[in-house]
């Protein structure tokens, strides 16, 4: 145990080393560290130049474009008359390191690095070319009406995907290196002259604090830069919209991405990020305005139907019309349990459903449907296990909840749903309400790195209001205020 | 104290709305009809009017000393010790109105939709909404008040739209109702239901700007008499003399009146929802206050922990009355009375001491 801590920390000190001044002392070290001849797709290439210099190039084969070394390194380094390596090596980047801990980060990040005679500096050149999927169409956040552009595992594409869309030299994309062991590169992407500079700070604080070894993608990342782990409302905006991740960057919000992430991450937040859906904004006034009325009725159906239905018919029946309520007796009459029961077994089965129709192989997803629809709903009403009329509250709620398209906001209905049907069960409507009350509360008291959640709707801030109704698109004049931006006006 | 960049006018007028005019909601229209009759209302404007000179100076006041909260004012014109003894006052007076109104509007949820619960359970659960909502702090309370604020409203609108059928508007003869001295008289006793009014400028420093405190609780303020007016009028034209000094609740039992088409007959729940998100919030903001009023007197900076004793001695407090009868007829009635004179004198009180002192010439 304390042999293990020992060598952790000798390492450590071992890799801050300066390099040799000699070539052979640098070469042993290097295929040492990388375990050369056991790691098989780690190459080592001793090259002698046209002018009789000797020249050590260390890459990983598995990662790198080897058409560009040979091209731009092998190539000139054998025709080149010069001595100059700077001047020999033509591609475009090409950095200097001093110590052995720049250049196994380097190695790692796909670049080749070049050691020559008597020189304690190595050059690297970067040669990257990491495998990744084409731009493809966003699986699961699709708009009839709109760009189909998606991000995808790498950030370069990442990033020619939002530059194409915005033509700003203030559109800074800045990198900053997480994790201890494995470093990985978080881009932090906002318009210079927008971004509110606090807020900077905070993320570069945050990114920079934290310390595990390794943080592979930003759906890890989310969850060490958010402020309440245990809170049930997400605070960081997870799409995979290259068009939107744009459309933030330009009302003054910070974008993080990571290489392998297929999305990026958008602060702060409000209610309302979640809420909205980038076609909102590509339809028309009205169509765009209707289809979030209709978005906002099947937030209140999914968190409230089932709710109602037990706290209606367990208290207050009376509020039911006559007919109605004769016709949900005569159905619940055969029906064993009490109707709190009914509906948690309904909706803990459609959880299944649901759970179970995204982790099932795809050969095997028409099953589902015939499990789910025949045994779940028909079988069941005909076994008087449950009662037609809960199928229907349930699909309702179910079908209600994909009306919220984005991820994170889903599961924190998905989950309030349950809060919300327990509560109705104890006291009807007044513990309902309750609990309603303190779960908005809780809303307009969270923030997302300082901007208020249930902002611009209150605390008001200047802006364009954009919340459950937006405006015309010639009206938009402000940025959202709450972000605090350096620039208010759009025009 | 706290999220000083964060509220402005707009919560503050709904926070103003929402703490006094649910008022049309609980007992306080049958309170005001046993000595008015079908006259029952014009007491509201009477005692609005009389207790309005008494909230503009103090407002006039808080407008001259700038930053200052209700208290800290309070402190700073009566001296230290003479200050903390009318804020202690003040604190007593504000716990005690908290009490008898949560088991008011505690035996209206039971008597009403619960009526097989315990009176202890519902006041518990009561409670226990309002102390975790109090916890969330004054920028919270105010921002959802402001969100929930046109949702209720509405609602109330609604009601409005729907009972105006069954109104006879004759019925508001004879105007004077059982006498016009009895209802001045009357009126004037019961001005301490407006007395929220001063409680609020305990927030007076808490807006974003104290401007801002101006405007919210003017227009808060207007609307209130215009809406309490409106629905006690609504009162009096709905159930005539006879009837309405016995309706205990008649805000639902009017809306047991109403229906939208013939289908949906019974919706009284509907309407009772946006009434008990109404009620919880002015309980939330009477608890807050009623510890921030305390926490100011007291030096406590922190007040917040104190939501959760205050909040349990209400529940024993408010427990000890035998039924709804007493705690409505006997101590709400009195109380209002007695506390009437406090929230009319202080504001002159203040005024005229600081002229003495020659602070005005500053």
């Amino acid at each position: 145990m304390f042999g293990l801590f020992k060598r952790g920390n000798s390492s450590k000190e071992e890799s801050k080393r300066p390099l040799y001044k000699d070539l052979k002392k640098n070469t042993e070290e290097v295929k040492k560290l990388f375990s050369h001849g056991v790691n098989s797709d780690f190459v080592y290439r001793k090259v002698t130049s046209n002018t009789n210099k000797e020249v050590s190039i260390f890459f990983y084969a598995s990662i790198v474009n080897s058409q560009k070394i040979y091209d731009g390194i092998i190539k000139p380094l054998f025709e080149s008359e010069k001595e100059n390596l700077r001047s020999v090596i033509i591609l475009e980047d090409l950095a200097e390191s001093y110590d052995f801990d720049q250049v196994e980060s380097d190695i790692n990040s796909g670049k080749a690095v070049i050691f020559e005679e008597n020189s304690d500096r190595a050059y690297a050149v970067d040669v990257a070319e990491f495998q990744h999927r084409a731009v493809e169409k966003p699986e699961n956040e699709s708009v009839v009406k709109g760009p189909q552009e998606a991000f995808t595992e790498s950030v370069s594409v990442n990033l020619s995907l939002i530059r194409k869309k915005i033509h700003d030299k203030q559109l800074i994309a800045e990198t900053v290196e997480i994790g201890e062991r494995a470093k990985q590169a978080v881009t932090v992407m906002y318009v210079s002259d927008l971004v509110n500079q606090d807020t900077l700070k905070n993320v570069r604080e945050r990114l920079n604090s934290i310390s595990v070894d390794n943080v592979r993608n930003i759906e890890i990342l989310e969850q060490h830069i958010e402020e309440r782990p245990y809170s049930i409302i997400p605070t960081l905006l997870y799409t995979e919209r290259s068009d939107r991740a744009a459309s933030f960057l330009e009302e003054g919000f910070i974008v993080l991405m990571m290489n392998n992430s297929s999305a990026c991450l958008i602060l702060p937040v409000t209610f309302w990020s979640f809420f909205h859906t980038p076609e909102d904004r590509y339809l028309r006034f009205l169509f765009g305005n209707f289809s979030r009325i209709i978005r906002f009725l099947a937030l209140i159906i999914t968190l409230f139907i089932s709710a109602v239905y037990v706290a209606i018919t367990n208290y207050h029946s009376e509020m039911i019309p006559p007919d109605l309520l004769l016709a949900i007796t005569s159905a619940r009459e055969r029906v064993p349990f009490p109707g709190v029961f009914e509906v948690l077994l309904m909706e803990i089965s459609f959880e299944l459903i649901r759970e179970a129709g995204l982790r099932i192989p795809n050969p095997l997803g028409p099953t589902i449907g015939i499990v789910g629809a025949l045994i779940l709903g028909q079988a069941a009403v005909e076994a008087n296990i449950v009662s037609p009329i809960i199928v229907i509250i349930v699909a309702l709620s179910g079908l209600s909840s994909f009306a919220m398209a984005n991820i994170s906001l889903n599961y924190t209905i998905r989950i309030t749903r349950f809060i919300f049907i327990m509560a109705a069960s104890f006291f009807g409507m007044f513990s309902l309400m309750g609990a309603f009350l303190l779960w908005l509360m809780y809303l307009a008291s969270l923030k997302s790195f300082g901007t208020p959640f249930l902002a611009p709707l209150s605390p008001r801030y200047p802006s364009a209001r954009d919340t459950i109704f937006r405006k015309t698109a010639i009206k938009e004049m402000l940025r959202p205020g709450f972000v605090k931006p350096q620039d208010m006006k759009k025009k | 104290m706290q999220g000083k960049e964060r509220l402005t006018a707009k919560e503050l007028f709904a926070i103003t709305v929402l703490m006094i005019a649910v008022k049309i909601g609980d007992t306080t229209p049958s309170l005001l009809a046993q000595h008015g009759k079908n006259a029952f209302w014009l007491m509201a404007p009477i005692a609005f009017f009389t207790i309005l000179p008494s909230y503009l100076l103090l407002m006039h006041l808080l407008k001259k000393y700038k930053d200052k909260n209700l208290v800290e004012l309070i402190e700073h014109i009566l001296g230290k010790r003479a200050g903390k003894l009318v804020g202690l006052a003040l604190f007593l007076i504000t716990f005690f109105s908290m009490t008898i109104d949560t088991r008011n509007y505690v035996e209206e949820i039971k008597l009403l939709y619960f009526p097989e619960a315990t009176t202890s359970l519902v006041f518990i659960i009561f409670m226990g909404v309002c102390f975790f909502g109090a916890k969330k702090g004054f920028e919270t309370i105010g921002s959802t008040a402001w969100v929930l604020f046109p949702y209720i409203k509405i609602t109330f609108i609604l009601l409005v739209i729907l009972i105006l059928e069954e109104v006879v508007w004759q019925r508001v003869f004879p105007i004077w109702g059982t006498g016009l001295g009895q209802i001045v008289m009357e009126g004037m006793k019961k001005s301490s239901i407006f007395s929220q009014l001063i409680i609020l400028t305990m927030a007076y420093t808490s807006l974003r700007k104290t401007s801002m405190f101006h405007k919210g609780a003017l227009f808060g303020a207007l609307i209130v008499i215009v809406e309490i007016t409106f629905f006690f009028l609504l009162y009096c034209t709905m159930f005539d003399y006879n009837s309405i000094e016995k309706v205990a609740f008649p805000f639902h039992e009017i809306t047991q009146y109403v229906n939208i088409g013939s289908f949906f007959t019974n919706i009284e729940t509907f309407f009772m929802i946006f009434w008990l998100l109404a009620a919880f919030i002015r309980f939330i903001l009477y608890l807050y206050f009623t510890a921030w009023i305390f926490g100011a007197v007291f030096n406590i900076k922190e007040f917040e922990p104190l939501l959760l004793p205050f909040g349990y001695f209400v529940v024993i407090l408010g427990l000890m009355p035998k039924n709804a009868i007493q705690n409505e007829l006997l101590f709400r009635e009195n109380y209002l009375d007695m506390i009437t004179p406090f929230f009319l004198i202080l504001p002159f009180l203040l005024w005229t001491t600081a002229k003495l002192r020659g602070e005005f010439k500053k």
